[in-house]
């Protein structure tokens, strides 16, 4: 979101103001409220602080120039500006654009491929900017096709037709992430997942008159658990297992095309009412992706909640490099057996996915009773 | 590339004084004209000992008249004689343009009268020499034809390339880079060797994107590559080494290979080298092209003088990661 | 007294030669003013009417090795090096058969076998080339000498200056010439520059100057012969300032309306054909009839040399791309 910086009224009759010097170079960063450059009126002289911290990527208004007040004369880019400094031209700085038309452009390196090999574009996985087929791209298809079975390949004159009966969606930069690192954790890791159950009504009884979701007790039962066996709080390494003294959840959280995981840091220190504004807040700034690179790493231990469109039990794939992951489902009435009688309690099936390099099932299943038992017995008053 | 041979490193500054040592011993008709070229040695000390050995009409003192001398050079040269002359820098060689670009380049289109004229001239900045020490002219002479421009990058290439200068009928203008004087050193061949005009050289190769470059820019280029390698992209660094007549197919071939190019130098931007060699991938391989081809080079201003703006000025190593990054990336 | 000395020292055959040289190139120039009137040639014309005496007195003072560089109103000088009326008058049509093949046009002819360096348009350029001969004569002992010439307005440049500088510095065996006729186009002579006389210029360079009469075919001559000896001899440098008027305009679609009448009518008096006959018929050496014959074989020549050039080829189109750079097969070693 760029920030507009505009000539500010320096006095009740003052109409207009002069540009005196820029104290930030451009392209430069400024910090909120640092002194981002001097104005003059007939009446006053003042430096005047940056609204915002950002990078100083385009100037409308030179030094010694007089404009009316309220004209756009800068414009701050939180993303510091990586394209080619326009040296030539003043302050403007360009970024380099991906291609509109993202999937739908294909550049004349990669036409003059897909006909001199007859390849149908439509087909290719594409991995540039924007979505665009790379000639690289081209090549890999190319190499796959070689290794399969020798196929006819539809050759389509315009190289860009699309067979009706499919949609291309175009791969996101999060999706292929996302896909590359879940096929590369099944890969590194001995999946196998424990299942339990937890009685969550002395959870909804303390709740009932607050406004906290389930999760911030989850996290709290997983935190106390891990002190119990801290094992689960730990990742391979090639001279040994690495066990992390600080516990940092991350806290799964689903996007409209992906997945993203915000980390709580030090989450056992926490008390519940702190965890929940937490978690809130990193979930609506990873939704409205406005989270730091600092808040998706680092984290020890994640809690997946799965649960909230109904699904009752998982298989998750654990997050690198930690070695276990918790999915957490719908909590729902469900009739159970208490002392012989059948009561009707709101459930929730804890998921545990391990890995079996680092921990057997008997390790596995002791930390997860833990958690059932912090669950269901804390007197959570003393954890808000 | 060179083949190490025993011996010790030379500078590229030393490259140059061997190579008119050499070719002033082998052919008689080869003698030398500048300022302060005698006694004193020249400028920069290229000449230090000549006169004592050649004597003071083949180690030309001249008179302070760039377009005198460079006049005569060209009649000397008429007659049959191999003169190289030396700008003191390449900055007053305006002086001697008339006679360059009038005379010397169009002699032997007019009449057929070959000019085998030599002019050394010290050229590129970041020696905070100001407006008038750092210049880069290349981009003047680029234009016009019948001269023979070259740039050589490295002490082998910096002896190699002076030599076929001299031994070559047409007028060339020799770029040498005052700031790789005495910053770079190779051992060089004991033997006789010459680096052909007209020839490029990939001093990197790379599979990502092509660098086509020239004199100091060059070893920035491959500073640039090292760091781009430890990200996983491979720089390809081609060096012209000849301005004029520029080694179309090497660049063509690399472009061809990695389909991303910059074009880098340490001249000013707007038509300079870099927006001919753009040019030219426009026109000869456009698809080859996988991506937009991005221009480095200094901005359209003179050389400035004081330390923070010649570092604006300069291309720099982080230009080079930036822009190669964002092409690989596309 | 100059004719009694060119009689005492000049060959009889050597002055009806020079007089000959003096008849072709008025005839020649005439012939080609005419063309251009008649639109047959394209571009510039730039003629030494009235100024012939200087470009043979200087041309005929050589030997065959020596070199000139002259500028354009030294018609004579090429016609004495041997170049031919023919090749002179293609090169004014841009024919393939003149001196550079249709390359460059009017008096810009070129030949190192004839001892002849290219003219540039740039004046006083050449200048440079010129010290730059002499120096590869002294570089190599070799007992050469160049002569050079330009006009007055060619002595306000810096490469005049430069030239002169390193030759008088160095000493070396070239003569300097200045076709001083008054006008440099439409400027004149005191808007050219402050001194009087040009031969001021030689003092500040520290080379000998003299002035002399350049209507004159004997003083031009002499004065010639003495300062190549003398540059052949080692004694470096001389500068030669030639009073002249220049008769037509300054190219031949200038009217030149800004000379006075009176100056042409006076300087019409001394015409240098004129006053080489009127030596001619002092010395004895020739008549009315030697004229009209010499008249008539230039003629003669004339014609034969618009023939060639007119029934040559022109050049063709893709020639423009040849000869841009020179290869190692055509240099000796």
């Amino acid at each position: 979101m760029p920030t507009d910086i505009i000539m500010p009224q320096l006095g009740e009759s003052i109409a207009e103001g002069t540009v005196v010097k820029w104290l930030i170079p451009a392209g430069g960063r400024v910090e909120k409220d640092q002194s981002l450059l001097e104005v003059e009126t007939d009446k006053v002289a003042l430096e005047i602080p940056s609204p915002a911290a950002g990078y100083l990527t385009e100037v409308f208004v030179q030094e010694g120039e007089t404009v009316p007040v309220g004209t756009l004369i800068a414009r701050l880019e939180e993303v510091k500006p990586d394209g080619v400094v326009n040296k030539v031209a003043g302050v403007i700085l360009r970024h380099m654009e991906p291609p509109e038309g993202g999937r739908d452009y294909y550049s004349p390196a990669v036409r003059q491929l897909a006909k001199e090999k007859g390849v149908d574009l439509a087909q290719v996985t594409s991995t540039g900017a924007g979505g665009r087929v790379t000639r690289k791209d081209v090549l890999d298809y190319l190499a796959k096709r070689e290794t399969a079975q020798p196929q006819a390949t539809p050759t389509h004159p315009s190289g860009a037709a699309i067979a009706p009966q499919e949609e291309i969606l175009p791969l996101t930069p999060m999706r292929k992430t996302i896909a590359e690192r879940m096929v590369k954790s099944r890969q590194t890791s001995a999946h196998v997942v424990t299942f339990f159950e937890a009685d969550f009504s002395a959870i909804a009884r303390f709740r009932e008159d607050k406004t906290l979701t389930y999760l911030p007790f989850v996290i709290n039962a997983v935190t106390r658990a891990i002190k119990d066996v801290p094992i689960l709080n730990s990742s391979w390494g090639e001279t040994g297992i690495v066990i992390k003294k600080d516990v940092h959840m991350g806290v799964a959280v689903a996007l409209e095309d992906g997945l993203l995981v915000p980390v709580v840091r030090h989450a056992d220190r926490k008390g519940l009412t702190q965890l929940a504004k937490e978690v809130t807040d990193l979930a609506e700034r990873a939704r409205t992706k406005k989270l730091n690179p600092e808040e998706v790493q680092g984290g020890t231990f994640t809690i997946t909640n799965h649960g909230g469109f109904g699904s009752l039990f998982s298989t998750p794939i654990i997050h690198q490099p930690q070695i276990a992951i918790m999915g957490v489902g719908a909590v729902q009435k469900r009739p159970i057996v208490i002392n012989d009688a059948i009561a009707i309690r709101p459930m929730c099936y804890l998921s545990l996915s391990f890995d079996h390099r680092v921990i057997d099932g008997a390790t596995a299943d002791r930390f997860m009773s833990k958690v059932k038992a912090y669950l269901e017995q804390s007197p959570w008053e003393k954890h808000l | 590339m060179t083949t190490a041979t025993a011996g010790r490193e030379v500078t590229y500054l030393e490259a140059i004084s061997q190579a008119l040592d050499e070719e002033m011993a082998r052919d008689e008709r080869v003698f030398l004209m500048g300022e302060d070229i005698g006694p004193y040695g020249g400028a920069f000390r290229i000449t230090e000992g000549f006169q004592q050995k050649y004597g003071e009409w083949r180690v030309l003192d001249t008179p302070l008249s760039e377009s005198g001398f460079v006049g005569a050079a060209i009649g000397a040269a008429m007659m049959g004689m191999r003169p190289v002359v030396e700008m003191q820098f390449a900055d007053f060689i305006s002086c001697a343009f008339d006679q360059i670009t009038e005379v010397a380049a169009k002699n032997h289109y007019r009449w057929g009268a070959s000019v085998p004229l030599v002019i050394r001239a010290p050229f590129g900045g970041g020696v905070h020499g100001g407006p008038f020490h750092s210049e880069c002219p290349e981009g003047w002479f680029f234009h016009s034809p019948g001269l023979k421009l070259v740039a050589p990058s490295t002490p082998y290439d910096a002896k190699g390339l002076l030599k076929a200068a001299i031994r070559d009928p047409n007028p060339v203008i020799y770029f040498e880079h005052k700031f790789l004087y005495r910053r770079i050193k190779a051992v060089l061949p004991a033997e006789d060797f010459i680096v052909p005009i007209g020839k490029a050289d990939v001093k990197r190769a790379g599979s990502d994107v092509s660098v086509i470059t020239y004199g100091a820019m060059v070893h920035l280029a491959l500073e640039a590559a090292e760091l781009l390698a430890r990200d996983g992209i491979e720089l390809e660094v081609v060096d012209l080494r000849t301005l004029i007549p520029l080694d179309k197919e090497a660049i063509y071939q690399s472009v061809r290979k990695t389909g991303k190019a910059i074009t880098l130098h340490e001249d000013n931007k707007t038509g300079g080298i870099g927006a001919e060699v753009t040019a030219l991938l426009a026109e000869e391989c456009f698809d080859s092209l996988d991506g937009p081809i991005m221009r480095i080079a200094a901005p359209d201003t003179p050389v400035p003088f004081s330390t923070p703006l010649e570092e604006f000025f300069l291309p720099k190593v982080s230009d080079i990661v930036a822009a190669a990054k964002k092409l690989a990336a596309y | 007294m100059d004719v009694l000395e060119m009689w005492k020292t000049v060959k009889r055959a050597d002055l009806l030669q020079m007089y000959y040289y003096l008849r072709l190139t008025r005839t020649l120039e005439d012939r080609i003013t005419a063309l251009y009137r008649q639109g047959q040639i394209v571009g510039g014309v730039y003629t030494g009417n009235g100024m012939e005496a200087i470009s043979v007195g200087y041309a005929s003072a050589l030997e065959r090795d020596d070199i000139i560089a002259p500028f354009h109103r030294d018609m004579g000088a090429f016609l004495v090096r041997g170049i031919t009326p023919g090749e002179v008058v293609a090169q004014y049509l841009g024919k393939r058969t003149g001196p550079t093949k249709g390359k460059d046009g009017n008096v810009h002819m070129g030949d190192l076998k004839r001892g002849v360096i290219g003219f540039v348009s740039h004046l006083a350029d050449n200048l440079p080339v010129a010290t730059g001969i002499a120096l590869a004569f002294r570089l190599r002992g070799e007992s050469r000498v160049v002569v050079t010439n330009t006009g007055d307005g060619g002595t306000s440049r810096g490469d005049f200056h430069e030239a002169m500088n390193f030759a008088a510095v160095r000493k070396l065996p070239v003569v300097f010439f200045c076709n001083n006729n008054q006008y440099a186009y439409s400027t004149p002579l005191g808007l050219q520059m402050a001194v009087k006389d040009v031969v001021d210029r030689a003092k500040a360079y520290g080379m000998p100057g003299e002035i002399v009469d350049g209507n004159d075919l004997a003083a031009v001559y002499l004065a010639a012969r003495r300062a190549i000896q003398k540059a052949r001899a080692d004694e470096g440098p001389t500068f030669i300032e030639c009073k002249t008027m220049r008769m037509h305009g300054h190219s031949e679609h200038d009217s030149a309306k800004y000379v006075p009448r009176e100056l042409l009518e006076e300087w019409k008096k001394k015409d240098p054909i004129l006053k080489a006959e009127q030596m001619l018929k002092q010395l004895g050496c020739a008549d009315e009839n030697t004229f009209r014959e010499v008249g008539e074989r230039v003629t003669k020549e004339v014609e034969a040399g618009v023939e060639f050039a007119e029934k040559s080829p022109l050049p063709e189109g893709p020639e423009t791309l040849n000869g841009v750079f020179a290869t190692d097969e055509e240099i000796k070693p």
